[in-house]
């Protein structure tokens, strides 16, 4: 369903990507783990058609986004949800005209009531009844990765893709955003494409887990597999014992890894 | 050099940005119910300043006429003088920098923070075209706002000028109102508003332009609304030169 196939990415002199492939399993949560700075957004950007590699293919329900026009990307989008870093919400509407937004645009046969009636069904499930006409402003940073998860399943997309679901958030709320992803998971039948730093919320989610490093795709394992891995880098990353080398000429330098 | 070539490449980028909004535009249309908003934030909120300001250059041009004419013994000329500077050219350059500071810099400004934090991708994510989407209702809105205001601004500083001339100045109202009437004619009215158009096209473009190529950060928001005004404002006021030519050249 979605394929990276040898997809490579530089800006300028900077290699962000080298030569990744990766499938993705339908109706899975795969996580893209790895530090700050190794293409995890960028891969992300690159399955909804935002960036365009410099080499190879990225399959998207069979349409390659790399070279696809833009009325190709904008049918295959309309498949895709997905939640941004800090919501990427719309400040100047409110919770419930961010959520229809989609729908406005893309089922103009939904009558408002209707449209109403669904975005409080995802405002519910994302545990925030009641908030319909209540401002973005207003918001928490948990709060307002919520609304964006719900603006992200308001049209009950095939894929959802997640950036950084737990980043800037305390642990509880962090928890609360993990149980969600489970949760809509088996309710839903969705495939989750997830990318973090916080490990220990990966494993819980995730049954598929990718490490990226320094721009290279270092293991592809069901989760299971890939916490028994005895690779220096995953190692490190599992105990959370987060100094590593920064830039990617540096890895390999590192042991078992060439 | 380097200077230099930066240049030509924002006007290279500027160009290809421009092609891609006309694009955008043919295939997805501006967004129903949203142009209207638009107009309104442009048009009626930029109103009350711009009353003020072409006010206060229609009394300086009346005193400045007066200086200038009266050791000719040619006072009663400040009508005619006040009608060819203010209707031809200081009402459609003040209108245009008036709302290139107030509705250019929030253009890009708007436009520059969804795009850091991320909003500009969540439309294209979403598959709404931004440039349709954020663009289109803010040239149609200038399009429409900025020739009303042009007219507006040459009836308060024709009308600033004669309370002036008349009142303070002790000329003759009926001169004054007679000079004027000689010197423009209603297709004035109509050039002035096609400026207006050309300049609210070239505002819209370029703050919108800077908005969408806004850098990281707060810092980039500041700067890009920076560029935005002063580009703006500096290529209409030279611009204004050559569409006075084309326009009056003949005529003068």
């Amino acid at each position: 369903m979605i394929e990276l196939r040898n997809v490579s990415k530089s800006f300028g002199e900077n290699t962000i990507l080298r030569d990744i492939s990766l499938a993705i399993p339908a109706g899975q949560t795969t996580a893209i783990i790895g530090p700050s700075g190794t293409g995890k957004s960028v891969t992300l950007k690159h399955i909804v058609g935002l960036l365009r590699p410099d080499s190879g293919q990225v399959l998207c329900f069979g349409t390659d986004m790399a070279s696809a026009p833009e009325a190709d990307l904008y049918k295959v989008r309309r498949r895709f949800g997905m939640l941004f870093q800090d919501g990427a919400l719309f400040d100047s509407m409110s919770v419930g005209a961010n959520i229809s937004f989609p729908l406005v645009h893309h089922a103009p046969e939904m009558t408002e009531a209707q449209r109403r009636e669904k975005v409080e069904e995802k405002l519910a499930l994302v545990g925030l009844p009641g908030i319909y006409d209540r401002p973005t402003s207003s918001l928490s940073g948990g709060q307002r990765k919520r609304v964006g998860l719900a603006r992200a399943i308001v049209t009950e997309p095939e894929v959802v893709l997640f950036d950084e679901p737990n980043s800037g958030l305390d642990p509880i709320t962090s928890d609360a955003i993990d149980a969600l992803i489970s949760e809509m998971k088996e309710a839903l039948g969705i495939t989750f494409i997830v990318i973090s730093h916080d490990i220990v919320g990966t494993i819980n989610v995730a049954d598929h887990i990718a490490m990226l490093y320094g721009g290279n795709l270092i293991a592809f394992k069901p989760t299971k597999e890939f916490v028994q891995l005895d690779h220096p880098i995953i190692r490190k990353f599992l105990g959370r014992n987060l100094i590593l080398p920064e830039g990617p000429n540096d890895v390999a330098r590192l042991p078992g890894l060439e | 050099m380097k200077a230099v070539s930066q240049a030509l490449a924002g006007i290279g980028q500027y160009g290809f940005w421009v092609r891609d909004f006309c694009r955008a535009v043919v295939i997805h249309g501006p967004p129903k119910g949203q142009t209207l908003n638009e107009a309104f934030r442009i048009g009626i909120k930029s109103l009350p300043i711009l009353l003020i300001i072409s006010g206060f250059v229609g009394t300086n041009l009346a005193l400045q006429g007066y200086n200038a004419f009266k050791p000719l013994g040619g006072q009663r000329l400040v009508g005619m003088f006040v009608s060819l500077a203010g209707v031809r050219e200081l009402a459609p350059i003040i209108a245009a920098a008036m709302i290139a500071a107030k509705a250019g810099t929030e253009m890009a400004s708007q436009i520059g923070v969804m795009k850091i934090r991320e909003q500009v991708d969540a439309l294209e994510v979403m598959a709404v075209n931004p440039l349709a989407y954020l663009v289109a209702p803010r040239m149609i809105g200038i399009m429409l706002m900025l020739p009303a205001l042009t007219i507006i601004a040459i009836f308060v500083m024709l009308s600033a000028a004669y309370t002036v001339s008349v009142y303070q100045l002790g000329l003759a109202g009926h001169e004054f109102i007679q000079f004027a009437q000689e010197s423009i004619e209603p297709i004035d009215f109509l050039y002035g508003a096609i400026k207006a158009m050309i300049f609210g096209l070239i505002i819209c473009t370029i703050s919108c332009f800077f908005g969408f190529n806004c850098g990281k950060g707060p810092e980039g928001v500041g700067q890009a609304t920076n560029r935005a005004v002063v580009t703006s404002s500096v290529l209409c006021i030279i611009l204004n030169y050559f569409l006075s030519e084309l326009l009056y050249g003949g005529a003068l």
